[in-house]
């Protein structure tokens, strides 16, 4: 071992990377904006909507209501029983407790009886008004004295209680996992095509520049789509993932996305000039998208401007399309779902746009 | 062929300086040039890679930007540009499809003398090989003109005396060819020759006309001279 040639190589490194401005702003800034938006999400995300119908003919009700208004862990709004569906279907809460005309009655006979009506597709969220109430209820019952037996109704609009954790995250999970993979090995892979040469000799053809993204695209949707039938049906027969919807429908959305990977693939591809440079893409394309496009959190529950951020990623809208038909069975004559695939779709064509525009810039 | 008075800018550089030049169907023209004096921009304009800032480029009769006259021109670039995991033969196809020609493989591998290679992977090749493969696919369409940017750079000198021995054949059968070097003993082997520095043509015409017109025995004094006298 010498010390002057391990240092030889210590010093070429540390010379390489002063001249690469963007690797060390990956190294420096990116883990600030990743961890500073994880914090900021965890801290600041707003506590889930549970509406709240008092029905009870008797004081207890109330007792338990305002108990509720109490918790840190839900935010409450004062609802009519028959308003609740309609509620949780347009997402504006989560959940809703009604206090039935008997309860107040039912509980001086020891059976405390609430009515429980979860969203269901947002576990996290139904957890955290369980917990809610369960405490809430706590308090109530300690005011009472003599054997109570605490004994809510729950019910859901989508899913059930036989749900577990991979059927939720599942759904988004399959999305993700397809839109990664087609990204980065498109973005690579176009970046060869300049690499060795290719492209400009691609440039100095006959070839129009649609026709190169255009064919690109459709080369790696094949094995996209391949890679997305492979992904789904594992899913769902080897880890039995809960599905109430269309199976075409699910591996269509998933196509899209793959098309919207591809396309963003090759419009980046753009900014990079090394396969490592490419690389880079990752933590600044996948991770936010990761964080903010409600595959972990529901978006509604972040931080206003972080809300804004979401709406404007792909991710978001394909996320939310896979959850709404795998977990609540959508089809397409439901608006949300016209609404998210559209959107999905409006992004693959801007992508197309924007490779196509940007690729003379490459060569010249 | 013709280039008039083109003049292409990179930052503060000019890389080309009002070029003006014409070659004639047949000819084989060489760009005569070091490193960095813009004999590929040349080449890059002529394809239409990039756009001057200032001037025109006509190839048989249509100025370009134009898409249908690139089905006539065959382009070598610097670096043999092949796809490395597609076959020899793959590779020809691929160009020859862009270009929207179907047949001429064959003929092209042979021409190369690469058809009994043209199964083997591109990646498998040697430099040389792979050279010639890139030659083989810039020609595979039977383009008229054919632009060909230092092509036996890292070429064995046996290998070179066949390169110029297929120039000359298809000059003679009517191709135009545009080929840059800074080898002066190619130059010789040019019918026409314009010699290149700072962006600037500043000299043009047969190898013994070049020599004649600086004075001088060989072709690198007749650079070296000219370019002292006419490039400040």
């Amino acid at each position: 071992m010498s010390g002057h040639r391990i240092a030889a190589i210590t010093r070429r490194l540390l010379q390489g990377f002063r001249r690469d401005r963007r690797t060390l702003a990956l190294l420096f800034v990116a883990p600030l904006i990743i961890l500073g938006l994880l914090g900021y999400m965890l801290r600041n995300s707003s506590t889930p909507a549970v509406g709240v119908a008092n029905e009870d003919g008797g004081p207890l009700g109330a007792v338990v209501a305002s108990a509720l208004d109490q918790s840190t862990k839900i935010t409450t709004t004062t609802i009519a029983a028959s308003d609740g569906d309609a509620k949780l279907k347009d997402g504006s809460i989560v959940a809703y407790i009604v206090f039935p005309s008997d309860f107040s009655q039912r509980a001086q006979s020891g059976v405390i009886a609430p009515q429980v009506h979860l969203e269901g597709s947002q576990p996290n969220a139904a957890a955290q008004a369980l917990q809610a109430l369960q405490a809430a209820l706590a308090t109530a019952a300690s005011n009472r004295p003599g054997a109570v037996r605490v004994q809510p109704e729950v019910s859901y609009l989508y899913g059930g209680p036989n749900l577990d954790t991979l059927d939720y995250f599942g759904a988004a999970a399959i999305g993700l996992i397809v839109f990664f993979l087609v990204f980065v090995v498109t973005i690579v892979s176009f970046l060869n095509e300049r690499s060795q040469g290719t492209l400009e000799r691609l440039m100095a053809s006959p070839l129009r520049r649609g026709e190169i993204v255009v064919g690109y695209m459709i080369g790696f949707t094949v094995l996209a789509l391949i890679q997305s039938a492979e992904v789904l049906l594992f899913a769902l027969y080897v880890l039995n993932v809960h599905n109430e919807g269309n199976v075409l429908l699910i591996f269509g959305i998933e196509a899209l996305m793959a098309i919207t990977a591809v396309n963003l693939g090759i419009f980046l591809s753009m900014f990079a000039r090394t396969e490592f440079q490419a690389v880079q893409f990752i933590p600044l394309v996948i991770v936010p998208q990761f964080l903010l496009s409600g595959i972990l959190f529901p978006v509604r529950s972040e931080p206003t401007w972080l809300q804004y951020l979401s709406d404007v990623l792909p991710l978001t809208y394909a996320v939310n399309a896979l959850r709404d038909v795998m977990v609540k069975g959508a089809d397409l004559t439901w608006s949300s779902l016209q609404l998210d695939v559209g959107v999905v779709a409006a992004f693959v064509v801007a992508f197309v746009v924007a490779g196509t525009a940007t690729l003379r810039r490459r060569v010249a | 062929m013709e280039v008039n008075s083109v003049t292409k800018v990179f930052g503060d550089i000019k890389a080309l300086d009002r070029v003006t030049l014409r070659v004639r169907r047949g000819e084989i023209y060489g760009l005569l040039g070091p490193n960095g004096s813009g004999k590929t921009t040349l080449i890059r304009a002529i394809v239409g890679l990039i756009a001057p800032k200032s001037g025109t480029v006509t190839v048989l009769g249509r100025k370009l930007p134009n898409l249908d006259v690139l089905r006539e021109v065959g382009y070598m670039t610097q670096q043999a540009a092949l796809y490395p995991g597609l076959s020899v033969e793959e590779n020809l196809r691929f160009f020859a499809a862009i270009n929207g020609v179907e047949s001429g493989v064959k003929d092209a591998l042979e021409f190369v003398d690469l058809y009994a290679r043209r199964g083997s992977v591109v990646s498998t090749l040697s430099g040389g090989m792979r050279q010639r493969c890139s030659l083989a696919c810039a020609l595979v369409h039977r383009p008229q003109l054919l632009l060909l940017d230092e092509p036996t750079v890292g070429v064995d000198p046996q290998l070179r005396v066949q390169f110029w021995e297929q120039f000359r054949r298809m000059a003679a059968g009517g191709t135009t060819i545009i080929v840059s070097s800074h080898v002066m003993d190619e130059a010789e082997r040019c019918r026409r020759l314009g010699l290149i520095q700072y962006g600037r043509l500043f000299a043009e015409g047969s190898p013994s006309e070049v020599r004649a017109q600086a004075g001088t025995q060989n072709l690198e004094e007749a650079f070296l001279k000219l370019a002292g006298e006419k490039v400040s």
